[in-house]
């Protein structure tokens, strides 16, 4: 008769029903490392090629030293590129040229670093942040231009922007942008005050007070974010939650500082990774916020699901395509200047610097099902995957590329389930679900 | 008398439905025999069997009382067996002639050594398709492109596609969808001249008056099963009625008076171009007032569409002007029109009307998601959206596991009633309510039509888009006539005849002109 | 009456194709001699114009193979976007092969019959290698009805990781000499018209492959049995099912034969261009051989055009490197990709595809 409210799931259900999603992409993952194995076998001819292969791929993933660090470092820039090709994709845009943007926000963030001297870093940390978020909008938001006026195929645009990209900004660093002091070919290091923290540096930094100020500043929005959500039913009254964020940030303010010069954790295991794998899990949660959550997002993924429905249900297409790809471009822009500002040594941008990032995400995010927390997880796995192929190939002598191939198969499996489901003789069951990918062809008239 | 065909037992298994339940059927040699039942009870599946396009999982067919199988499409035409479906099977892109040699090409003698890639013979089969088109007055024109022609002649191409085939079986389904009543009697007229050289024919349809005017014999089918043949003489239509819904059946609608209040629509000689660069919206002028329903009848193709599409900010409006409550929303975005007090219930429900992959909780809050109360700010507030879907799930009686589930999963009625639902859950001035009962089954039917006679007579002005001449008729106070992107007059509905109506639909004004 | 207006109009998609062709052709030639002249002030004479336009054709022999792999997939309904790495593996495949047949042949054969062997072995090969990767996009989006955009981002991956892996391991140090790349062919007779002559007959095999692959492909669609149940397959598959034709194998055999014509494209890139493999040498000519299609509409006389545009835009570019080497070489390489770009968008617009393609099929 009419419907029966639904029981809200317990935990157990849930559990059991993540284990059960979780059944498919392991599988895929199990398999894609056997037909890697079974690569190797062939081009090496030995069997224990495999073994020390993967060995080293596991040990210069976690174990190592510095092993764990250097793959979160790699992580990084995998999930807000993966995040930025899966906003794309929710949307109904193959975003293939994250790359491209990639690369623009690099420079971008490479010249605002280091255009201005003396500013303290509570401003050019988030300025420089700001300009390679922008520039990379710009780079995606000009194909989404031309895909809302013309409707000319985002994956053909986006992909010439790539190249224009690529030999755009080879010109700036090559000339206008070129550090004049160094031997190699490269922009001039940013500011000290525009990089991205190292986690083993910030007790330092912490000592500038005006650091401590930013820091507090964000513990203060974090706290009042995390009231909302958690304490919804308790702390009802707005001005009672900023008086708790506020609470939250004096005490960073004071307490913070002296505190981590007492005491700061694993010290010695940092190395490399910086703050901005902060910044890139505040973005997927900020993704999953803005498509889930808020009405622009329920636009977005409507404009994804059926553009129809869409326009009917008045939504505007064109402001909808351009905001995608600008937020799109802007977590790829972003990105790139995770890359010049925290993982590169030499905090700039070297000329024949070659990311390889660009196919790696879209699979990440068809791997993940453009689920933000999904993509926190795989990019993991491609990030520690990317890392300890150094060692592996020291180990073993089996190129780098053999990733590459597991990664291919990684997606071809993920995302055709039903491949191996029919590998393996399983039964097929039948779900309505929500498909990555909704855009099928080129989509003309 | 001799049998064509003979299906006996047929029984047809779909996940979760039994489509067919041992179904027996006949077709005696030179018959027109009608195959009759709602939307859903399993002609279609029962056709598509005989066709060859489903094999069934029990049953015997037997054609010339000789046992066999029919295990796809090639091998029932290759049986003798010619299908004319709802939804056409040709290829838009291409001639007539290509169309009608698709699979069995003609090749010029001197290439055929070389096979798949020899080079076509159009002229050939061109010369064929004229031949047959004279034989059986059917009017085809070998070297036009399918999507040039109208539905009727795409229609007769599909015939003349059959008998190129050497057909003697044509089943034929929902034949008159696309027809006025004019042309449906014309082609009643072609189907006993294919009958009178010999051929037998299936013609499934949902229209109790047709079978009266052109069946030897008529089949009811309710919910999977035969559920009896009747002749013609026999029967009445309270009793076929009945035979296909299983209870009695209230064919007309009991309304109360109109009351017309204030003018809600004013639409002044619009005109709209459709995608191909037609002007098939060219001229029309209406009036719709608060309290009264405005039917608009017309065969499907000439314009109704676009107008809709126009009127709801859909499509641009090349000329002329449209005014809702005072607001001039001639060139009006969607969400303006909606934000006026306007609903609309689209004619596809499936393009416009529904995200199919998204909960229901997601599409009855589809045009109102940004407003207060679903909405603060940029967030949505999920537990009003909630309560909001089960409180419409419980008042529009859909039928669902829970308001999480996909659109997709629902049925045809259950998925229209989300979209009116939707619509009427928002104070309307105006319901732009177009081919609202497609493809639904009685009782959804019924359902709907209650809800837009309660729209009107809580003072909404309803604008009703329906190729369904009887849903016009029933529910409508002034019935307006949409012929070639005019219209062409309007009536009363308490006084208007079929046969007026009919007329009007074919575009004749005045007795024997056409317009 | 109605027939000839008729077929007229039916050759008209092509036919209004060709003469745009020739208008668009003569028009970008005239623009091309202006600017060149605008920016290297009157130095490219007639020789220079007359190599820049030879040059024009060969560069854009890659990208009109791979438009025509597009075309064939498109038209039976399979969208291909891993058609650059389809190129990627020719190249690969065509490379070794060349090395390794060479050095196994230059001892029995002579150098000369061996290098010339070894070549058309190498063909082959490229093609082999395109044909698997097509045979894996047709599998897995026909069969397992996998999206069609994802199964062609796992062959371009796929092709990224193989290709690279198998240079690393084998091909990147320590090789012995091959035979080069192909020579040029003159055609006797034709190559000596003027002006014409040298540009259209004194090419390398593989652009007199594509004139006849244009002709070739133009036939099959629009005059066979073949290629009218394509074309029906592509825009109402459930119409031709039901008049008996497969269309699971009609889309294999026309994404295999796409294969075929990708494998003559990705040979391209190392035995007629230059004589080195190098990870990611395809650059995006495949991306650009779909922009291509699209802007021909699905057909290959507009695909070729499209191609040719390509290929003029890059031919001038490098012209103009040449004669004027104080600017920086990145900017006129950006160029042919921005001319794309504008091409695209501003001839294009929406562009239709076959109505049913990137569908999967789904039998009742």
């Amino acid at each position: 008769m009419s419907s029966a409210t639904l029981a809200r799931p317990t935990t157990k259900i849930a559990l059991v029903r993540m284990l059960d999603r979780a059944k498919m992409p392991a599988l895929a993952l199990v398999t894609a490392f056997v037909f890697g194995a079974v690569i190797i076998w062939i081009t090496s001819g030995k069997f224990e090629t495999i073994l020390q292969a993967y060995d080293g791929l596991i040990r210069g993933a976690l174990f190592k030293q510095r092993g764990l660090s250097e793959s979160l470092v790699a992580t990084v820039p995998y999930i807000l590129l993966s995040l930025a090709v899966a906003v794309g994709f929710k949307s109904g845009l193959f975003n293939i040229g994250a790359e491209g943007q990639f690369y623009i926000g690099a420079i971008s963030a490479a010249f605002v670093g280091q255009a201005f001297h003396g500013l303290p870093a509570i401003i050019h940390l988030p300025l420089t942040l700001l300009a390679g978020a922008l520039g990379g909008a710009i780079w995606a938001g000009i194909p989404g231009y031309l895909k809302a006026r013309t409707g000319a195929h985002e994956v053909i645009s986006t992909m010439m922007m790539n190249y224009v990209a690529f030999r755009f900004t080879e010109y700036l660093i090559s000339f206008p942008l070129k550090d004049k002091l160094a031997t190699a070919v490269q922009t001039p290091r940013v500011s000290a005050a525009a990089e991205l923290w190292t986690f083993a540096d910030v007790p330092a930094r912490l000592q500038d007070p005006l650091n401590a100020l930013a820091v507090a500043l964000v513990m203060t929005f974090l706290a009042y974010v995390l009231s909302r959500w958690l304490l919804a039913r308790r702390l009802t009254n707005r001005l009672a939650r900023w008086g708790l964020a506020i609470a939250v940030g004096v005490i960073t303010f004071i307490g913070l500082p002296p505190l981590t010069r007492l005491w700061w954790p694993f010290p010695d295991q940092y190395d490399r990774l910086h703050i901005g794998l902060l910044m890139a899990i505040a973005a997927a949660v900020g993704v999953w916020w803005l498509l889930w959550k808020t009405t622009l997002g329920f636009e977005m993924r409507t404009v994804g699901a059926n553009p129809n429905a869409a326009k009917y249900a008045g939504m505007s297409m064109t402001r909808n395509i351009m905001l995608t790809m600008a937020i799109s471009g802007a977590l790829a822009g972003l990105a790139g200047t995770a890359e010049v500002l925290g993982v590169s040594i030499c905090r700039c941008l070297p000329l024949f610097f070659s990311s390889g990032y660009g196919f790696d995400s879209i699979a990440i995010a068809l791997l993940a099902n453009n689920n933000p927390f999904g993509i926190l997880a795989a990019s993991f796995l491609f990030g520690a995957m990317r890392n300890g192929a150094d060692l592996m190939e020291l180990n073993s002598g089996v190129s780098k590329y053999v990733i590459s191939v597991i990664q291919a198969m990684l997606l071809l499996f993920a995302a055709a389930p039903a491949v191996v489901r029919w590998m393996y003789r399983m039964k097929v069951e039948r779900h309505v679900e929500e498909e990555a990918v909704t855009m099928r062809g080129w989509g003309g008239g | 008398m001799t049998l064509a065909l003979q299906a006996s037992g047929i029984t047809k298994r779909f996940p979760g439905v039994l489509a067919n339940d041992h179904v027996s059927f006949e077709l005696e040699k030179g018959e027109i025999h009608a195959l009759l039942g709602e939307n859903g009870a399993g002609k279609s599946t029962l056709m598509n069997v005989l066709y060859g396009l489903y094999q069934p999982d029990e049953g015997e067919i037997r054609i010339d009382d000789k046992p066999t199988r029919i295990t796809s499409p090639h091998d029932a035409i290759a049986q003798g067996i010619g299908m004319v479906h709802q939804h056409f099977m040709l290829v838009p892109p291409l001639t007539v002639t290509e169309n009608i040699m698709l699979g069995q090409e003609s090749v010029t003698s001197a290439s055929k050594f070389l096979g798949g890639l020899s080079v076509l013979d159009r002229r050939t089969v061109a010369a064929r398709v004229r031949e047959l088109s004279h034989q059986y007055g059917l009017d085809v024109d070998p070297d036009a492109f399918v999507r040039d022609l109208t539905v009727g002649a795409q229609q007769r191409v599909e015939i003349v596609k059959a008998l190129y085939r050497s057909a003697e079986i044509l089943i034929l389904d929902e034949p008159t969808a696309v027809l006025t009543p004019q042309e449906a009697d014309e082609f009643f007229v072609i189907m006993r001249g294919l009958v009178e050289q010999g051929k037998s024919i299936v013609f499934i349809t949902h229209k109790l008056r047709e079978v009266f005017a052109v069946a030897d014999r008529i089949s009811v089918m309710r919910a999977g099963q035969m559920v009896g043949t009747v002749k013609p003489k026999e029967a009445t239509s309270e009793k076929l009625a009945e035979m296909m819904v299983g209870r009695q059946v209230i064919l007309q609608i009991d309304k109360a008076d109109a009351h017309p209040g204030e003018e809600i629509l004013r639409v002044e000689n619009l005109r709209v171009m459709d995608d191909r660069k037609h002007m098939t919206v060219d001229g029309v002028s209406l009036s719709v007032r608060a309290g009264e329903i405005l039917g608009v009848a017309g065969v499907q193709g000439n314009g109704q569409t676009e107008l809709t599409e126009a009127l709801t900010g859909l499509r641009r409006v090349a000329e002329g002007r449209v005014t809702i409550l005072g607001h001039d929303t001639t060139h009006a975005t969607p969400r303006q029109v909606v934000e006026v007090g306007t609903a609309h219930v689209p004619e596809d429900r499936h393009k416009h009307g529904l995200v199919l992959a998204f909960p229901i909780r997601d599409n009855l809050v589809l045009c109102s998601y940004y407003r207060s109360p679903f909405a603060k700010g940029l967030e949505l507030d999920f537990p009003i959206i909630e309560k909001q879907a089960e409180e419409l799930v419980t008042m529009f009686d859909i039928r669902t596991p829970s308001i999480n589930t996909s659109a997709g999963s629902l049925s045809g009625g259950n998925q229209q009633k989300v979209i009116v639902a939707r619509e009427l859950s928002r104070p309307v001035k105006l319901l732009i309510a177009s081919q609202p009962t497609r493809g639904l089954d009685v009782g959804s039917i019924e359902f709907i039509h209650q809800r837009i006679v309660e729209a009107r007579d809580k003072g909404a002005a309803v604008l009703l888009i329906s190729a369904e001449l009887d849903e016009i008729m029933s529910l409508s106070d002034r019935i307006a006539v949409m012929y070639k992107g005019h219209i062409l007059e309007t009536l009363d509905a308490a006084t208007a005849t079929r046969e007026q109506l009919g007329l009007l639909m074919a575009g004749v004004v005045k007795e024997g002109a056409h317009v | 009456m109605s027939t000839a207006t008729n077929t007229l109009a039916r050759r008209s998609s092509f036919l209004g194709t060709w003469w745009v062709t020739v208008l668009f052709t003569t028009f970008g030639l005239v623009a091309a001699w202006v600017l060149l002249n605008l920016v290297i002030g009157g130095q490219c004479g007639q020789k220079c114009v007359i190599d820049t336009l030879a040059q024009m054709f060969r560069l854009a022999t890659p990208i009109a193979f791979a438009a025509f792999c597009g075309v064939m997939c498109e038209r039976a309904g399979v969208v291909d976007i891993g058609i650059e790495g389809k190129l990627l593996m020719g190249a690969m495949a065509g490379y070794a092969v060349n090395l390794f047949a060479f050095q196994a042949l230059k001892d029995s054969m002579g150098v000369e019959a061996a290098g010339n062997l070894s070549r058309w072995l190498a063909v082959l090969a490229g093609v082999l290698a395109s044909v698997i990767l097509a045979a894996l996009h047709a599998v897995v989006s026909i069969e397992f009805k996998v999206n069609q955009i994802i199964s062609g981002t796992v062959v371009n991956i796929l092709a990224l990781g193989v290709t690279g892996y198998f240079y690393r391991q084998f091909l990147a140090e320590n090789l012995p000499p091959g035979p080069g790349t192909f020579p040029i062919m003159n055609i006797p007779l034709l190559d000596q018209i003027p002006f014409i002559g040298p540009i259209l007959f004194q090419q390398k095999p593989l652009t007199y492959i594509m004139f006849i692959l244009l002709f070739a492909i133009q036939y099959v669609l629009f005059f066979t049995p073949w290629g009218l149940r394509t074309r029906a397959v592509g825009e109402h598959p459930r119409a031709a099912d039901t008049l008996g034709i497969n269309v699971f194998r009609t889309r294999y055999i026309n994404v295999l034969v796409g294969g075929v014509i990708a494998g003559l494209g990705g040979v391209w890139f190392t035995l007629e261009a230059v004589d080195v493999f190098n990870p990611g040498m395809t650059n995006g000519l495949g991306f650009i051989g779909l922009a291509a299609m699209i802007f021909g509409k699905w057909s290959p006389f507009g695909a070729l055009l499209g191609a040719l545009i390509f290929g003029l835009g890059s031919s001038v570019t490098s012209t103009v490197s040449i004669f004027r080497p104080d600017i920086p070489s990145q900017i006129p390489q950006m160029l042919p990709y921005l001319l794309t770009i504008v091409v695209l968008t501003g001839v294009v617009g929406r562009a239709i595809p076959p109505a049913a393609d990137g569908e999967p099929y789904e039998k009742q």
